[in-house]
């Protein structure tokens, strides 16, 4: 009887995919099914999609038709005394958004006829979507640094545009959003690395850091550090692979030089990136390095218990000590970057964004004047940077690219408590006057994390030399992106 | 006890109250216990000042619990609107597929028709294909068909999906036939077998789809933020989604530990919603069925 | 019994036998197709044609603007002939027997004791471990990064407190899959006890009177009466976990971004990259790898459930 009952309930219990097996078919005429539906539903599904749906496919080697002589991918400033119109403008959420808001304002004293609708919006979800389907293209979007290059085919090209400002921005992120000899962005701020430093921590076993001239300075200085506190590791080495790539970066920046060249070929071999690679791999060796996630738990805590004394970063590193470094506020400083050589560049550039003007947008020329305006008007970029409601310091996580706004002697942002009062502004404007351009960003940069900055990981577990990183990395960055370009 | 019925089976199950059922009360405390934890961390937090969030992440002080997160939070992004914009969907797509997805499933599972096992292989690999290819290819058909940012296009696509199908057609596939032939001597109409008797024997599969379905709907946001470009019609979670894309990135940004005390916030205040749906559907599904089949 | 009464309350007045039976007859071959009808509507619309058009893009190199440029077998091709890819198949697969085996057990233990209607706080359990499955990923995310922080996470403290060392959760290759496997262990074995209640409940209570007075352990019932009668359901759940492993993708993308070292870069999550680089082809070409890979498995596990019931 028990058993006769769970047979019986094994039948109508649930039945997996039992339409998948053939022998099921004759015991259960009732729903059964067999394997070739599947098949025949792929034929179908085969037959049907090859010849309806898709986009539109040409044989051979695509590529558009050569452009006119007027090449349409230029962009023109609008004429006329008082344009007028809408614009749709995306930004990324968060404070960031409150001060273009802000700015709006005073955009509209200036051009009160052109109307801002200004949207927080997720761009890495969406804009890629936007522009591939065209629906909905706003006529503004800002976008980091290393995505424009990616986008460009879809974005107007602004040298026109930009041809009275371009002398004055920084070489670095004209270089970054330069693609065959097309400029795809107005350049937003610039992000100077600094070096990073607990003076309080430093001075009690009385090293002056404000001596550290060149990357082996640091060395002697982390050295020195050690010995007298055995249980630190004084200098940042990145844990995310994607922080470690763009530091790399930086370094790389301040030699003139970054992963590929304005052709976009690969250049990862090279003097300089042996020399940076040879001496973060020094920095492992010796153990003069806290390896740590930038800002996560870990990071913090050795930041805060003097373990962590130099963060070579970018200039947005100033909001730890203004928000996460409690015990520590007040003792840290900043001074521009170590140079490679004695006299070298002590400025190099990590992250950064700039504003793209989308082709499918309606109202590109407008965008472009309201990036004109936030960029290049005194009232726009003193908006951005100046004290303001969100910010009543000043916005002191970047500087302006253009020069004119970034002058050391007038300072947009306040001096910072965090930094002891220290005046970062003209730190900052100092170490970004000295970035040497020559340094694009290619396409598939974000791609090259899963080579060259895991690379560095296993570097910085021991397992690779410093060789072994620039080898590997380049024959896969070559085979899997440059060469599915 | 002629015909042995699922759903129908007598209960309650006599079992021993004994040292097994201390012990079992033990473990799934235990294991409730480790479930709730996190969510309950995201839940403290969310009124701890932001700052402390990042750099104190374990310690929870009462004396410097603050409302700032979620002042913040609602001064900040348009949650309300997203309230309401996921309830619409919420409504349409879940009745949608709550009750067309059964429907079909039984089309399926107790008739014949031609190219019923072509249809049926379809949706099997659409099953199989990841959702994240897909969107492209919807967008581009929602821009022909001019439904970018409207309620149809947050709602029709992925409405009765194929996994609702394929479910259900399973449970249902197990329903005895002679059940339905009794009814249908009895004269009971298709429709009326649908209803009167296959629904009440899946009952049980069914608020799992349900729970399923919200949940989906809910917590959906590939889609809605692709479709959904003004903020009239942005879901609850592409408001989410706006505020967390500064934090899955890489914690570049000043206002990182900002926007993390109103992600927590927002998620937060989301998750409530859910759970009184949960604890809705339980009392209305699974406490139904035992009271049902008590009486019975 | 509910049943019996329902079918009873249904009208069941007609005129003669015979033309009753014809309209039966008609209306039963009518009805399928009024009860397809919507869903197959709306599936082809949503379902079959961005299917189609994905199929049709795996043979292209489109970037998204201009034409598209037919290549052929040549997306499929580099995919099979590249190590990202197996190494993301690799993964998927690691991640696999690191979370069904523990999944299916524990959802099995919980469902079984959610079942028995005597139990205390029964609901608050039902909900309880629903928890997780709605809780914003987001805010998941948040938490996993702190819980499993190398030197100051909660786990290591716990670990510290029974004298035993630090573990590298999200930081070590060997770690960062068992700890992206808890998270989806977490978030998702609500579910599953969902479906199994629901195959539970069409056990007949008697089964297990009669081995109650067999005296049949606990354990005995289980292994010989229970997982036998929901096996199918098992099966189901099965299959549906691996799929859900396989395309997983949200999880590894807001928690660890595929590091470290590559280790969570999970099939997914590997096509994903393709898509948000670009190049459509190329992630078209492995949705489709990924659909046969998927449904070989099932096919297996299909196959493998039926030589047991030989």
């Amino acid at each position: 009887m028990r058993i006769g009952r769970a047979t019986a309930y094994r039948t109508h219990e649930g039945v997996l995919m039992d339409q998948l097996h053939p022998r099921r078919r004759t015991a259960r005429p009732v729903g059964a099914c067999h394997p070739r539906p599947v098949a025949a539903a792929l034929a179908l599904v085969a037959a049907t999609a090859l010849a309806a749906c898709g986009p539109e496919i040409t044989p051979g080697d695509g590529g558009d038709a050569t452009a006119p002589a007027d090449d349409p991918d230029v962009l023109q400033a609008p004429t006329g005394d008082s344009p007028s119109g809408e614009i749709t403008i995306w930004s990324r959420s968060g404070d960031l958004y409150k001060v273009f808001d802000a700015a709006i304002d005073d955009f509209n004293q200036k051009y009160p006829d052109i109307e801002v609708d200004h949207r927080a919006v997720d761009i890495d979800a969406k804009l890629q979507n936007t522009l591939i389907t065209g629906t909905d293209v706003p006529d503004g979007v800002f976008l980091d640094d290393a995505k424009v290059a990616g986008f460009a085919e879809h974005l107007w090209d602004l040298s026109d545009v930009l041809q009275p400002y371009v002398d004055d921005i920084a070489p670095q992120k004209v270089d970054v959003n330069s693609l065959d000899g097309g400029i795809y962005g107005v350049p937003f701020d610039l992000n100077p690395g600094l070096l990073y430093y607990n003076k309080t921590a430093l001075e009690k076993v009385g090293i002056d850091a404000t001596r550290i001239e060149t990357y082996d300075d640091l060395l002697a200085a982390a050295r020195e550090y050690k010995s007298a506190r055995p249980d630190s590791g004084p200098i940042h080495l990145e844990r995310s692979a994607f922080l470690a790539q763009l530091q790399l970066e930086m370094y790389a920046s301040q030699l003139g030089t970054s992963i590929a060249d304005e052709n976009g070929e690969l250049r990862l071999d090279s003097p300089e990136y042996e020399r940076i690679l040879g001496w973060l791999d020094t920095v492992r060796t010796e153990g003069l390095g806290t390896r740590a996630e930038y800002l996560t738990p870990s990071d913090i805590e050795t930041l805060e218990s003097g373990r962590q004394v130099f963060y070579p970063w970018a200039i947005w590193f100033s909001f730890a000590p203004q928000q996460l470094l409690p015990e520590t506020a007040g003792d840290w400083r900043a001074m521009p970057l170590p140079a490679w050589e004695e006299g070298g560049a002590r400025g190099g550039a990590m992250g950064g964004s700039s504003f793209v003007l989308p082709k499918g947008g309606e109202s590109s020329e407008l965008a472009w004047l309201f990036y004109e305006f936030l960029m290049f008007d005194e009232a726009g970029y003193t908006a951005v940077w100046g004290p303001n409601d969100i910010y009543p310091g000043g916005l002191n996580t970047s500087i302006p690219s253009y020069r004119p706004a970034a002058d050391a002697t007038e300072p947009l942002f306040d001096p910072v408590d965090a930094l002891g009062g220290q005046d970062l502004w003209s730190v900052a404007v100092e170490a970004g006057r000295q970035i040497p351009g020559g340094a694009p960003i290619p396409a598939w940069w974000a791609g090259a994390v899963d080579h060259l900055g895991t690379n560095m990981q296993r570097m910085f577990d021991g397992e690779l030399t410093p060789r072994d990183v620039i080898e590997r990395s380049s024959a896969d960055i070559q085979k899997n992106l440059v060469e599915r370009q | 006890m002629t015909t042995t019925l699922p759903g129908s089976a007598a209960r309650p199950r006599p079992r021993r109250v004994s040292l097994v059922t201390v012990r079992s009360q033990i473990f799934l405390l235990l294991l409730t216990l480790a479930f709730l934890a996190p969510v309950a961390w995201a839940l403290l937090s969310a009124f701890k000042p932001a700052n402390r969030i990042i750099s104190d992440p374990l310690s929870f002080d009462p004396t410097s619990a603050t409302l700032d997160n979620f002042t913040r939070m609602f001064a900040d992004v348009p949650i309300g609107q997203g309230f309401l914009n996921t309830a619409v969907v919420l409504v349409f797509k879940g009745a949608i597929t709550l009750f067309f997805a059964p429907l079909a499933a039984y089309g399926f599972a107790k008739y014949t028709f031609p190219l019923k096992n072509m249809l049926f292989g379809t949706v099997l690999i659409t099953l199989m294909l990841p959702t994240i290819v897909l969107i492209i290819p919807l967008l581009l058909q929602m821009k022909e068909l001019g439904w970018v940012n409207t309620y149809q296009a947050l709602i029709l696509p992925g409405a009765v999906d194929a996994f609702a199908v394929f479910w259900m057609r399973q449970v249902i596939a197990a329903v005895p036939d002679e059940l339905l032939d009794a009814a249908r001597v009895d004269g009971c109409r298709e429709f009326a077998l649908f209803r009167r008797v296959v629904l009440p024997v899946i009952k049980p599969a069914l608020a799992g789809l349900a729970v399923l379905t919200v949940m989906n709907i809910y917590n959906d946001f590939v889609w809605p933020v692709v479709v959904a470009s003004s903020e009239r019609m942005a879901t609850l979670q592409v408001v989410l989604s706006t505020l967390a894309q500064n934090i899955t990135g890489n914690r570049i940004g000043a206002d990182y530990a900002t926007i993390t005390g109103e992600l927590l916030a927002a998620a937060s205040v989301a998750l409530v919603p859910l759970l009184v749906i949960f604890v809705a559907l339980q009392r209305h599904f699974i406490n139904g069925i035992l009271a049902g089949s008590v009486k019975g | 019994m509910t049943l019996a009464v329902d079918t009873q309350a249904s009208p069941s007045a007609s005129p003669s036998p015979k033309r009753r039976a014809n309209r039966s007859r008609w209306r039963r071959q009518l009805a399928p197709y009024v009860f397809v009808l919507p869903f197959i509507a709306i599936f082809a619309a949503f379902g079959v044609y961005p299917m189609l058009f994905t199929l049709r893009l795996s043979f292209t190199d489109w970037r998204g603007s201009g034409a598209a440029e037919w290549v052929g077998w040549d997306n499929y091709t580099y995919l099979l002939g590249n190590e990202g890819f197996w190494s993301s198949v690799s993964n998927s697969a690691v991640l696999w027997l690191l979370i069904i085996p523990v999944q299916l057990l524990l959802a099995l233990v919980i469902a079984v004791l959610l079942d028995n209607a005597k139990l205390r706080l029964r609901s608050f359990y039902r909900v309880a471990f629903l928890v997780p499955f709605v809780t914003p990923l987001v805010a998941v995310a948040q938490i996993w990064v702190v819980v499993f922080d190398q030197d100051y996470g909660a786990v290591n403290a716990i670990l510290n407190t029974f004298g035993l060392p630090d573990v590298g959760w999200l930081t070590t290759s060997l770690w960062a899959k068992p700890t992206l496997a808890l998270l989806f262990l977490w978030k998702t074995t609500g579910f599953i006890v969902i479906i199994l209640l629901s195959g539970l409940q069409s056990i007949d209570a008697n089964v297990y009177e009669a081995a109650d007075i067999d005296g049949a352990s606990r354990l005995r019932q289980l292994v010989n009466i229970t997982i036998p009668l929901v096996r199918r359901t098992l099966m189901f759940s099965l299959v549906l976990q691996t799929l859900a492993v396989f395309q997983m993708f949200a999880e590894p993308f807001v928690v660890t971004d595929g590091g470290p070292y590559g280790s969570t870069t999970t099939a997914g999550l590997h096509l994903y990259e393709h898509i948000n680089r670009g190049d459509l082809g190329t992630g078209a070409a492995n949705s489709f790898l990924l659909v046969i890979i998927v449904m070989a498995l099932s096919l297996l596990f299909v196959r493998l459930l039926r030589a047991e019931d030989r």
